[in-house]
């Protein structure tokens, strides 16, 4: 009998094995037609042919179908004060785009999950969604940990993933292929900052600083907090001269203290400090600063998450925030002349939405909705409905190129192997929230995508 | 707990006292649970096979938490780091060193083992409150080294992208497929912690647990028990590791943290320390109870748009919390004992004492 656990278990593992070579596929292949069959008279489409021209029999009809797309981030976890405004936007944007028709009649509906901010809840959610839709279109994520850890099974599922993680690994990683950013890549960011400032250090540099810009990198130890430091941004800093001093890590928390990264940063002779956080993180290196009477020391800079209405939610005091410098590759809700960001600021309006949330997500994801419903608009226009796959997305963003996301709120351009854009703005802040100042106006970025 | 037997049913032989499971229709019964559970990927969603993997990989790195702290009684914080431990090896045996998968898994664990072997040393000295203290260095410490040492191998805080396994040919690099690996291991594992338990080295466990001082003076060498309690524990926690790495094919500093550890514990309480249903029991719990949290959560903002945005975010936590605060009011023992008054229960009807 004490034999029998083992001879089962041998067994089990022989029966697994043979099971396995033959055991199911996870999903339908990608080119299988979707799920939900057309109810429009149907258009003359092309079956493999995403590169065809629209065809010529006019829009289809598609009154009755659903178009789903799915998203998930961290709603419980340390990410959660920037994923809610992310979500309510995109949110608030499919609603309006159904109001107005859908998509040639069909709805836009979009399903969340929250992941909590952990990879392993994020493979989940996207094995739930996949399992629900096997010809899901388009997923959007908000952190760069989860579109770096999906990043290969987007592209052998061939799902459009359109992301607010904006780490190179999830874009250009080894199997990647279909992640596409809602802004510039965080190297291409830091690198582009450096440059401007480089180019500017005469106008900006501190009163103690000498000629040259030494960086101090004090930032999250985490993929998104590390994500602007690659080899490639390290040799475009050492092209331009700049040394980085000091690489500092601080807590992900609103309590983090960042004094020492701080003092480690003065006592190495830097003269700007660059943050890869969003809210509490920029806040606490200004707090800190301020408190140690050190503010006029340096130039503080940030990706573009860091010049935010949530960074001012963690200041001690809103004149503390004044001075931060950070690339902008999108405009901001006081460019009221821009009818993207008017429409964006009805939305917002019509919905109700708290105060706390007019800010850089809600306005990104609007724009990130409206890229997606063009691409499938495209898709659609180029393949047909009943071909519409991921893949068909995928090509239709690329083919778009390059484009105005709602009217310019985000410039765009996936050209050329590209799929984060390259355009972007520098703002400091000038003033109490909202003062998002253009010190430098649209210009392309460096392109410091790692090799494929 | 002992556990009172049908009546007319006797002992013939030693091995059938030393049995686990006592009849043959047990063993059919067993077998056959086993074989639906291998045969899900053929009837169950990929969602549901995909929960099933993630609950079979955590049952295991709790298992080796319930022989460090339920049956040796040494508390530890660092389950996850040894995970994280188990996870790098195997990921750098298989992408870059060219390993096979079934050789990484094993030294996966011999690796995660012997860093848990390092971090066990302080027990020698504290014990309680002082040695969870002790165990959560290894949480910031082995994260650190995944960040910092090494870049050009390790890749700092990107981390690392991790290969699909491939045996004889087959690549696992699907929820179903994949749940052939962990359920497997699984089984091992299961049938390993059963057997530690009810040998020598497992009586040495909870001998030290229910009181030192004692054992001592009956001979035993403690620093050398809680060693083995400690490497075992990192073990179980490498293959965790190792599992979690190559069905999630993502790994850095971040994959398995501090609150996975603090979880691990808490399904441990839920299920029962010092059992080995307990694990089994306590991570599925746990796993359901945040896949419900992540369900209700859109139904919960249906109900009450308005409120409902902020107490989203808490629905896991508060889901987590209740539970574990009502399992140390009213159940302690956790589910297993919950389980074993219910067979026995059974076994005495219709008295009910």
């Amino acid at each position: 009998m004490r034999k029998t656990p083992f001879v089962l278990t041998a067994i089990l593992l022989a029966v697994a094995l043979g099971v396995a070579a033959c055991g199911p596929q996870a999903t339908p292949t990608p080119t299988a037609p979707p799920a939900a069959p057309t109810t429009a008279a149907p258009t003359a489409a092309p079956t493999e042919a995403p590169t065809e021209e629209p065809t010529p029999a006019g829009p289809p009809d598609l009154t009755g179908e659903t178009i789903t797309l799915y998203h998930f981030g961290d709603l419980s976890g340390p990410y959660a004060s920037i994923t809610a405004p992310l979500i309510h936007g995109a949110e608030d944007a499919i609603k309006a785009i159904n109001e107005a028709g859908g998509i040639y009649g069909a709805m836009l509906e979009i399903k969340f999950a929250d992941d909590a901010g952990s990879i392993d809840e994020a493979v989940a959610a996207y094995d739930r969604f996949t399992s629900e839709n096997p010809n899901t279109l388009v997923m959007i994520t908000y952190g760069s940990g989860e579109a770096e850890a999906l990043a290969q099974r987007f592209a052998e599922d061939k799902i459009v993933n359109i992301t607010a993680g904006l780490s190179a690994k999830a874009f250009y990683g080894a199997g990647s292929g279909y992640t596409f950013g809602l802004g510039s890549i965080y190297p291409d960011q830091l690198a582009h900052t450096m440059k401007f400032l480089s180019e500017n250090w005469a106008a900006y540099k501190p009163a103690s600083a000498g000629d040259e810009i030494k960086l101090a990198y004090i930032s999250w130890p985490t993929a998104f907090g590390q994500g602007g430091l690659t080899a490639e941004s390290r040799a475009f800093l050492a092209d331009l001269g700049i040394e980085v001093v000091v690489e500092e890590t601080y807590d992900v928390a609103p309590t983090a203290d960042t004094t020492t990264a701080i003092l480690n940063a003065q006592a190495a002779g830097a003269n700007v400090i660059w943050t890869n956080t969003l809210a509490f993180g920029p806040a606490a290196i200004l707090n800190d600063l301020n408190a140690l009477g050190l503010r006029d020391q340096f130039v503080v800079a940030g990706d573009n998450w860091t010049m935010d209405l949530a960074t001012y939610a963690f200041l001690a005091d809103p004149a503390y925030g004044v001075g931060l410098i950070a690339p902008f590759p999108y405009l901001w809700w006081t460019d009221t002349d821009n009818p993207g960001v008017q429409y964006a600021q009805q939305l917002f309006e019509a919905n109700g939405r708290p105060a706390a949330e007019h800010n850089v997500g809600y306005l990104l994801l609007v724009a990130g909705v409206d890229m997606t419903a063009k691409a499938i608009t495209r898709a659609i226009d180029t393949v047909g409905y009943e071909n519409l796959t991921g893949e068909a997305v995928h090509n239709a963003l690329i083919e778009m190129s390059p484009f105005d996301a709602l009217d310019g709120v985000l410039q765009v351009d996936f050209s050329n192997g590209s799929r984060s854009p390259h355009m972007s703005q520098i703002r400091m802040i000038q003033g109490g929230p909202d003062k998002f100042t253009v010190i430098q106006d649209w210009a392309e970025t460096p392109d410091l995508r790692p090799a494929e | 707990m002992g556990v009172p037997r049908p009546a007319g049913e006797f002992d013939t032989s030693y091995a059938r006292d030393m049995a686990t499971i006592r009849q043959p229709w047990q063993w059919w019964l067993l077998f056959a649970f086993i074989l639906a559970l291998y045969g899900l990927p053929f009837y169950a969603s990929q969602s549901t096979v995909s929960l099933v993997n993630r609950i079979a990989i955590t049952i295991i790195a709790v298992q080796g938490l319930n022989l460090l702290t339920g049956y040796t009684g040494q508390i530890s914080l660092g389950q996850a780091a040894f995970m994280t431990t188990g996870g790098y090896i195997s990921a750098l045996l298989v992408n870059q060193a060219g390993w096979p998968f079934l050789a990484a898994l094993p030294l996966a664990a011999l690796g995660a083992g012997v860093i848990g072997l390092i971090f066990g040393l302080p027990s020698l000295r504290v014990k309680g409150f002082y040695l969870a203290m002790a165990t959560l260095a290894a949480q910031f410490i082995i994260p650190w080294f995944t960040r910092n040492a090494f870049p050009d191998v390790l890749n700092g805080a990107q981390g690392l992208n991790v290969q699909s396994p491939v045996l004889f040919g087959i690549v696992f690099n699907t929820p179903q497929k994949y749940l052939f690996l962990s359920l497997t291991v699984l089984v091992l594992s299961t049938v390993v912690a059963h057997n530690v338990s009810r040998s020598r080295l497992g009586r040495a466990f909870v001998a030290l647990r229910d009181h030192d001082l004692a054992a001592e003076l009956l001979g035993m060498n403690l620093f050398k028990y809680k060693l083995q309690a400690f490497f075992l524990a990192a073990v179980y926690a490498g293959l965790a590791g190792a599992l979690a790495a190559h069905n999630i094919r993502h790994l850095n500093s971040e994959t398995f943290n501090l609150n996975d550890s603090v979880v691990f514990l808490g399904m441990l309480v839920i299920g029962g320390l010092g059992s080995n249903l307990g694990p089994i029991f306590g991570a599925i719990v746990v796993e359901l109870l945040i896949e419900f949290a992540t369900l209700f959560g859109p139904f919960f903002i249906t109900l009450f748009p308005s409120t409902a945005a902020g107490a989203v975010q808490a629905l896991r936590p508060l889901f987590f919390g209740i539970t574990l605060m009502l399992f140390l009011i009213f159940e302690p023992r956790g589910l297993a004992h919950r389980w074993q008054l219910l067979k026995a229960a059974w076994r005495l009807r219709p008295f009910s004492h």
